[in-house]
């Protein structure tokens, strides 16, 4: 069931790296049980977006989580308050095991969380195999699969996931956006960058289309997908 | 044989209290991202604390609990020192070993002073002088004794730490990318500072260890240490943990049966002679550098 409620309000953000504006005035909002895309080329300021909800980058605007704004709010704050990201590049601790790099999430985020190792690795039996190895020697799908599952033990109710496709083999890129679908059917909220635009319209409920820092256009992901000159329209 | 057999237990003695210090100069580096040159310094003021302390009560935990307390404080103190320097902006990790080259400097001026008008101080002998057993030319004083067991203890604790507990899964992932962890959401700020009060706790036990096992200590201690200390890991690999254990403990052997065998002025000179070897021939040092 989506719910009435925005779960995630976003007024007016810039976010700046020095001289370059990465997002000009972006609002936007997600409702809970939502899966929602950002879309665009490169440079486009889809990552920018997730990493300023994160205050990972600085931002001027208005971020609302729960209705609580949470625009100060240090990183590890917003990741407790409900919050998790999952990195572009499945960013994971190489020298450090496969569970070790689970339980960094765990010991992460709110005390009382819903979700346990053991749904961990139901989502991602292979993660259990190769607990003891060195987090290095997972293959590049597996690794996503490592930082997808260290963001869920965190316990977030919004997932952000940057680029989740890049650099993987598209029978790799299939299988995660499964575990995302997957995911928003088990009651996860989640706000999806992609650059591979037809797999997230598909899996999403609505999109935004950025280009060079402004939403150029925003509505249902279906029908999107459906206008023939989508592609040559917003995202050339 | 029994001569090189009481260096070395002497060397092992002198290397663990080695590997302490460079083991708390690399959780500096590895965690909270500086070259904490001073950090032998703020040992030797606790050792002075606990002089002080001796010297107007005799009272043997009191003294220990100063060190303890002054090492901890000092550390702390520092901390917003180096946080607004690295929180510049395109700083890299240089401009903190310069800050805490400065840092060490002013403690020395302060040392060379005002404490006992810049004499070297020496501990009573209760305090570690007292021999614990003798066995042919082999003397085990009791400094000694406590600087190994002790050195042995706290560093089996300290990896215990490192490796078992959360803040310390939290600190190796910081140490192997602090982007990484930025970008995942784990508390690099707190952490940060959290590695500071673990090498303020190490530094009052290390300051206690090696005033037990010196007898003395004086204004310029510091800095002879802290070079010998970057050398130390600079030879093992900067930030690596494990090589600062081997190669610390190493140094202290060398330079034990140097004293023993050479002359004794000599021993001082064979970490640098380690360092520039092996800057010539294995930049990255003998263990692998730990840092980016």
């Amino acid at each position: 069931m989506k719910s009435k409620e925005n779960l995630l309000e976003i007024n007016n953000l810039y976010i700046n790296y020095g001289s370059i504006k990465a997002v000009k005035g972006i609002s936007l909002y997600l409702k809970k049980n939502e899966i929602v895309t950002l879309v665009g080329p490169n440079g486009a300021g889809k990552s920018s977006l997730l990493k300023g909800i994160m205050n990972i980058e600085k931002s001027k605007g208005d971020i609302f989580f729960k209705k609580n704004k949470i625009n100060n709010l240090a990183t590890e704050k917003i990741v407790s308050k409900g919050i998790s990201i999952i990195p572009e590049g499945h960013l994971i601790f190489s020298s450090m095991t496969v569970w070790e790099n689970l339980q960094l999430g765990l010991y992460q985020g709110a005390q009382d969380k819903d979700i346990t190792l053991k749904e961990i690795y139901d989502y991602f039996p292979i993660l259990e195999k190769r607990k003891e190895q060195k987090a290095g020697t997972l293959s590049g799908g597996e690794q996503q699969m490592l930082s997808i599952g260290r963001a869920l033990l965190s316990g977030p109710e919004l997932l952000l996931v940057d680029e989740p496709s890049l650099g993987l083999a598209p029978q790799i890129v299939q299988n995660i956006f499964s575990i995302l679908e997957k995911l928003n059917k088990d009651g996860f909220t989640i706000l999806l960058a992609e650059q591979n635009v037809k797999k997230s319209l598909e899996v999403a409920d609505r999109a935004y289309v950025l280009k060079t820092g402004e939403i150029v256009k925003k509505g249902n992901a279906n029908e999107m997908l459906k206008e023939s000159n989508f592609m040559d329209l917003y995202l050339n | 044989m029994e001569i090189v057999l009481a260096q070395i237990v002497n060397g092992f003695s002198l290397g663990s209290i080695y590997v302490l210090l460079v083991t708390g100069f690399n959780l500096m580096l590895l965690v909270a991202r500086i070259i904490q040159f001073a950090y032998p310094q703020f040992v030797v003021l606790s050792m002075y604390a606990s002089w002080a302390i001796l010297e107007s009560t005799n009272n043997i935990f009191l003294a220990a609990l100063a060190a303890l307390i002054s090492s901890i404080i000092l550390n702390l103190l520092s901390e917003p020192i180096f946080r607004r320097i690295n929180n510049r902006e395109n700083v890299d990790i240089n401009a903190s070993f310069v800050a805490s080259m400065g840092l060490s400097m002013i403690i020395v001026e302060i040392m060379s002073h005002s404490i006992n008008n810049g004499f070297p101080v020496s501990f009573p002998d209760y305090w570690g002088g007292k021999n614990l057993f003798s066995f042919g030319y082999i003397n085990l004083g009791r400094g000694e004794f406590y600087a190994l067991f002790g050195g042995i203890i706290l560093v089996t604790i300290f990896f215990y730490l490192l490796y078992h507990t959360h803040y310390g899964r939290v600190f190796r992932a910081i140490a192997e990318s602090r982007k990484t962890a930025k970008q995942v959401g784990l508390a690099v700020l707190k952490s940060s500072i959290l590695s500071y009060l673990v090498a303020g706790i190490l530094g009052g036990i290390i300051a206690i260890l090696f005033s037990m096992l010196l007898g003395s200590a004086s204004p310029w201690l510091g800095e002879s240490v802290a070079l010998k200390v970057l050398a130390v890991s600079i030879t093992a690999g900067l930030g690596n943990l494990k090589g600062g254990l081997y190669v610390g403990l190493s140094l202290g052997i060398l330079e034990s049966l140097a004293v023993g065998f050479i002359a004794g002025s000599w021993a001082n000179v064979i970490a640098f002679v380690l360092m520039l070897i092996v800057v010539l021939t294995k930049p990255e040092g003998l263990f692998g550098a730990a840092i980016e």
